[in-house]
C-alpha cells in the first residue's frame, strides 16, 4: 500500500459522492412526480479498496403496480358506465327545476311520472266530461308523456353514439400508447444488454401500462431479456416484441337496439359477446353501456310507448262482424296502421306522439277523448258515445282502467311480462335507477381502491425527502472526511518532500 | 423497521380527503337547506319506483279530491231543486185543499195554482252547476224541460189540447166542458192524458234528458251514480198533476167533474212528492259516498306524505352534527397541512 493509492482510493469516494449527489437531486426532483420510483446508488468495493457506483437501482415494486393497474382498469370501467347511467338518470329527474314545497323528485320527469300526470288528468276529465278545458288537460298531459318517452329515447340514443365515438378514441388512445411503449422497451432491452441506466424508460414504461389500463384491462410479464409483453385481462396479446393492431370503426348513427361494432386485436374480437371480451377499462365499459345497459333501457321505453298505444287504442264499436281493425287512439306514431304488437315496439319511444285528430294545435278536435272516433273521426265505427250526451264518461272511465290494468310486455326488456302500464313505468324508472346507484357505488369503491394501492406504491416506491436529506448529510460528512483525508495525505506527502 | 411514507403520498393524503370533505360539505348543506337527500334517485336506486307510485298516488289522489269537490256542489244544487220543488208542490197542494169543487172562482184559483206550480217546477228543473244541467242525465249540455208556457205553443201543450179534443170533441177553453161527466173525465184523465206524461211522449214533448246518470269516478276504482233526470216518475207525476189544473182547473166544468180533477191532481202531486223525496235520498247517498271517499283519500294522503317523508328526507339534526363536525375535520386538515409542511428535515439544516 502507498499514499498514491490511498489517493487513488480518495478519489473514487469523490466520484461515489458525486453519482450518489446525482441520484439523490434527481429523487429529490422527482418527489412529486407519480410513477416515478425511487432510484438507489448500488456501491460496491473495488480490488485496490476503493469505492465505486456499480449500477443505479430502481426501487420497483411489480406486483403493487399490477394492483394500481388493474384498479385503474375497474375504476375507468365503472367511469364509462356511471357517466352514462347519470345522463341517462338526469332525463328521468326535475331535481335542478323543482321549486313546489314538496321539495325535489328524483323521478319527475319519467314517463312514469308524466303517466301519472295523463291519469290526474283523465280523472278531472271524467268529473266535468263537458270541460273543454279539462280535455286540453288530458291532451296535454299525453303530449308531456309522449315527450317525455321521447327525450328518454333520444338520450338512449346520445349515450350509445357518445359511447361509440368514445371508443373510437379509447382505440386511437391505445394504439398510439402501444407504439410509445414499443420504443420505450427497446430502450429498456438495449441498456439492459449494454448495462446503461436504464431507471427513467423504465418509469416510462410503468406510467404507459397506467395509461394503459385506464382504456382496457392488461396484464403485463417480463421476459428475460427485460422485454414485457402486455395482454388483455381475457388473454388476448397486445404487445410482445411489436405491438399489435387494435381496431375498431366508430358508426356514424347507431341503429336503434342494434349492436355496435365490435374492438378487435389482430381480427380477434375484444368486446361484445366474444369469449376474449375484455372485462375492465374503459373500453369494456363503454362496451357494456352502449351494448347492453343503454338499449335495454330503450327497450323498456319502447315497451312503455307501445303499451300506451295499445292501452289508449280504439275498437270498432259497430258490433259489425267481423269488426273493423283496433286502431291507435290518443297515442299514435307516423305511419300507424295498426296497434303495433308487444315484440314490435323498436323505435317506438322516440316515434310515439299525440293523434293530431284530437289534438287542437294540430286541428283536432278535443272532444273526440270523451265521445271516441279519435282513430278515424270521419266514420262512426270508433264512436263511443252514441247517444251524443255531453256528460258520456263511459269511454273515460275505460281510459282510466286502460293504464291501471294488466298488460302483456315482451321478455326482453327485463323487467316482467305481465304488469299494469303504470307498474311498468315505475319498474323501469326502479331499473335506471338501481343500475346507476350500484354503478355510482361501485365507481367509489374502485376509486378508493385505486387510491388506497396508488398511496401503497407510493410509500414503495416512491421518494421521501427526509430520507434523502438524511442520505444528503451522510454523504455530506463522508465528502467532509474524504476532503479532511486529502489534506492529510497531502501534508504528508509534503513532509516526506521537505524531508528529502 | 417502520415503513416510509413517500413524501407524495404524505402530500396527496390530505388532499383527497379534504376534497372528499369538501364533497361532502356540498352535499349536507343541500340536505340541510331542503331536508331531503341531495341526490334522490342516486340515495333511492331500486326504490325509486316505489317512491314515484306514491308520489303518483298521491298526485291522482289530490285530482280526485279536487274532482269531488265539483261533484258534491253539483250534487248539492240538484237537491236544492228538488226542495225547491217539493215546496212548489206544498204551496200548490195547500191551494188545493182550500178550494171547495164549485165555488166561486175556484176555477181561476185552480188554474193558476196550476200555472204557478209548473212554472217554478220547469225553471227549478233547469237548474244549472258549473255551466251543466243537473237533470239532464248525462246530456248535461241540453236544458231537460221544455218550457210548456213558450210564446209559440209548446210540444207539450199541444199534445194536450189535441187529447183533450180527440176525446170530447171540443176544446177544453169551450163552454160545451161542463157537460162533461166526473166518470167521462176520469177515464179521460186516467187514459189518454195519463199517456202523455210517460213513455215516449214524454221524451218528445216534455224531457230533453237522457235516462242514463252520470257516473263519476269518486276514488281510484271507485265510481258512482252522481246525478238524476227528469225522467224520474216525480217529476212526470208533478208535470201531470200540474198540467191537468193548468190547462181543465180553469174549463167551465161542472162541479163533480171539477172535484174529479181536484182529486185526482192531488194525488199526483202527492205521489210526485214521495217520488222526489226518494230521489233525493239517492242523491243524498251519493252525496255521502263522495264525501266518505274523499275523507278516506284525504287519510290516505296523510299516509302517503308520511312514506314519501319516510324516504326522501334526511335527518336534519343527524345532517347539523355532520355539518359540525365535517368543518371541524376539514379545519384539522388544514392545520395539518401547514404543520406538515414545516415538517420537513429542510427546515432544521444550516443553510
Amino acid at each position: 500500500m502507498s499514499l498514491s493509492s490511498a489517493l487513488g482510493i480518495i478519489n473514487s469516494a469523490f466520484v461515489t459522492n458525486a453519482a450518489q449527489s446525482a441520484v439523490i437531486s434527481s429523487n429529490i426532483s422527482n418527489a412529486g412526480t407519480t410513477g416515478y420510483a425511487r432510484e438507489i446508488a448500488n456501491l460496491s468495493t473495488i480490488t485496490s479498496g476503493g469505492v465505486e457506483v456499480t449500477s443505479i437501482g430502481r426501487e420497483a415494486n411489480a406486483a403493487l403496480l399490477e394492483q394500481v393497474n388493474s384498479s385503474t382498469s375497474q375504476a375507468a370501467y365503472q367511469k364509462a358506465l356511471s357517466n352514462g347511467l347519470t345522463t341517462l338518470a338526469n332525463t328521468v329527474s326535475d331535481s335542478s327545476s323543482a321549486t313546489s314545497t314538496s321539495g325535489a323528485t328524483a323521478n319527475g320527469n319519467s314517463p312514469s311520472a308524466m303517466l301519472a300526470n295523463l291519469q290526474s288528468a283523465l280523472e278531472t276529465y271524467d268529473a266535468s266530461p263537458t270541460s273543454t278545458s279539462a280535455a286540453q288537460g288530458v291532451v296535454t298531459a299525453a303530449g308531456d308523456l309522449a315527450q317525455s318517452l321521447n327525450t328518454g329515447a333520444a338520450a338512449v340514443q346520445n349515450v350509445r353514439d357518445t359511447a361509440d365515438s368514445d371508443m373510437a378514441s379509447a382505440v386511437n388512445t391505445v394504439n398510439s400508447l402501444l407504439t410509445q411503449f414499443t420504443s420505450v422497451n427497446n430502450t429498456i432491452v438495449a441498456g439492459e444488454a449494454t448495462g446503461a441506466d436504464v431507471s427513467s424508460a423504465e418509469d416510462t414504461r410503468d406510467s404507459i401500462l397506467t395509461q394503459l389500463s385506464q382504456q382496457i384491462g392488461i396484464s403485463t410479464s417480463t421476459n428475460p431479456n427485460g422485454s414485457t409483453s402486455i395482454y388483455t385481462d381475457s388473454g388476448v396479446t397486445l404487445f410482445q416484441g411489436t405491438p399489435r393492431t387494435v381496431s375498431f370503426t366508430a358508426t356514424a348513427a347507431l341503429p336503434d337496439g342494434a349492436v355496435g361494432n365490435e374492438v378487435t386485436v389482430e381480427g380477434v374480437p375484444i368486446t361484445g359477446s366474444s369469449t376474449f371480451a375484455v372485462q375492465s377499462g374503459a373500453l369494456a365499459g363503454l362496451a357494456n353501456l352502449r351494448d347492453v345497459v343503454a338499449p335495454k333501457y330503450g327497450a323498456q321505453l319502447d315497451q312503455i310507448a307501445g303499451g300506451l298505444i295499445s292501452a289508449f287504442a280504439e275498437s270498432d264499436q259497430t258490433g259489425a262482424n267481423p269488426p273493423a281493425a283496433t286502431l291507435p287512439g290518443l297515442f299514435t306514431f307516423p305511419g300507424a296502421t295498426s296497434v303495433p304488437a308487444v315484440t314490435a315496439t323498436k323505435g317506438l319511444a322516440s316515434e310515439i306522439e299525440v293523434n293530431a285528430n284530437v289534438d287542437p294545435s294540430q286541428g283536432g278536435n278535443v272532444n273526440l277523448l270523451r265521445d271516441g272516433g279519435i282513430a278515424n273521426p270521419s266514420v262512426a265505427t270508433y264512436t263511443y258515445n252514441k247517444t251524443g250526451a255531453a256528460s258520456y264518461t263511459g269511454r273515460i272511465a275505460e281510459l282510466i282502467s286502460a293504464t291501471t290494468s294488466t298488460q302483456t310486455f315482451s321478455a326482453t326488456a327485463g323487467l316482467g311480462t305481465s304488469d299494469s302500464l303504470s307498474d311498468y313505468a315505475n319498474s323501469s324508472v326502479s331499473w335506471l335507477q338501481s343500475q346507476n346507484q350500484a354503478a355510482s357505488n361501485q365507481l367509489d369503491y374502485q376509486n378508493s381502491v385505486l387510491s388506497q394501492s396508488t398511496t401503497a406504491l407510493s410509500n414503495a416506491t416512491g421518494v421521501n425527502l427526509d430520507t434523502e436529506m438524511t442520505n444528503m448529510l451522510t454523504i455530506e460528512n463522508s465528502y467532509t472526511t474524504t476532503a479532511k483525508l486529502l489534506t492529510t495525505v497531502n501534508t504528508m506527502f509534503s513532509s516526506l518532500l521537505n524531508a528529502v | 423497521m417502520a415503513s416510509i411514507v413517500s413524501t407524495y403520498s404524505l402530500g396527496t393524503a390530505m388532499l383527497s380527503s379534504m376534497a372528499q370533505a369538501q364533497n361532502q360539505l356540498t352535499q349536507l348543506t343541500a340536505e340541510s337547506s331542503s331536508g331531503q337527500y341531495a341526490d334522490l334517485g342516486l340515495q333511492l336506486g331500486d326504490q325509486s319506483g316505489y317512491e314515484l307510485s306514491l308520489r303518483n298516488q298521491t298526485n291522482l289522489l289530490q285530482s280526485l279530491t279536487t274532482a269531488n269537490s265539483l261533484t258534491v256542489s253539483s250534487l248539492k244544487t240538484s237537491q236544492s231543486a228538488i226542495d225547491a220543488m217539493r215546496t212548489g208542490a206544498q204551496t200548490a197542494l195547500t191551494a188545493l185543499t182550500a178550494v171547495t169543487a164549485g165555488a166561486t172562482g175556484a176555477a181561476s184559483s185552480l188554474q193558476s195554482a196550476g200555472t204557478n206550480a209548473l212554472q217554478s217546477l220547469i225553471s227549478s228543473a233547469n237548474v244549472t252547476s258549473n255551466g251543466q244541467y243537473v237533470f239532464s242525465g248525462d246530456n248535461t249540455a241540453v236544458a231537460p224541460m221544455a218550457n210548456y208556457f213558450s210564446s209559440t205553443t209548446s210540444a207539450a201543450k199541444s199534445a194536450i189540447d189535441a187529447a183533450f179534443v180527440s176525446a170530447f170533441g171540443y176544446a177544453p177553453t169551450s163552454a160545451s166542458a161542463s157537460n162533461i161527466t166526473a166518470s167521462q173525465m176520469q177515464t179521460f184523465l186516467s187514459g189518454p192524458f195519463a199517456n202523455l206524461f210517460s213513455g215516449a211522449s214524454w221524451t218528445t214533448d216534455w224531457s230533453s234528458a237522457s235516462s242514463t246518470d252520470v257516473t263519476t269516478q269518486i276514488a281510484p276504482g271507485e265510481t258512482a251514480t252522481t246525478s238524476t233526470n227528469l225522467n224520474q216518475p216525480g217529476f212526470q207525476q208533478l208535470a201531470e198533476g200540474y198540467a191537468m189544473l193548468a190547462e181543465f182547473g180553469g174549463s167551465s166544468l161542472s162541479s163533480d167533474t171539477q172535484q174529479t180533477v181536484i182529486t185526482a191532481a192531488t194525488s199526483l202531486i202527492t205521489q210526485g212528492v214521495s217520488s222526489l223525496t226518494a230521489t233525493e235520498a239517492t242523491l243524498g247517498s251519493a252525496q255521502t259516498q263522495v264525501t266518505q271517499a274523499t275523507t278516506s283519500m284525504s287519510n290516505q294522503l296523510t299516509i302517503l306524505q308520511t312514506q314519501i317523508g319516510n324516504l326522501d328526507n334526511v335527518n336534519t339534526s343527524a345532517v347539523a352534527v355532520q355539518l359540525n363536525s365535517l368543518s371541524t375535520q376539514l379545519e384539522t386538515a388544514y392545520q395539518l397541512t401547514a404543520q406538515l409542511q414545516k415538517m420537513s428535515l429542510a427546515q432544521y439544516l444550516p443553510v
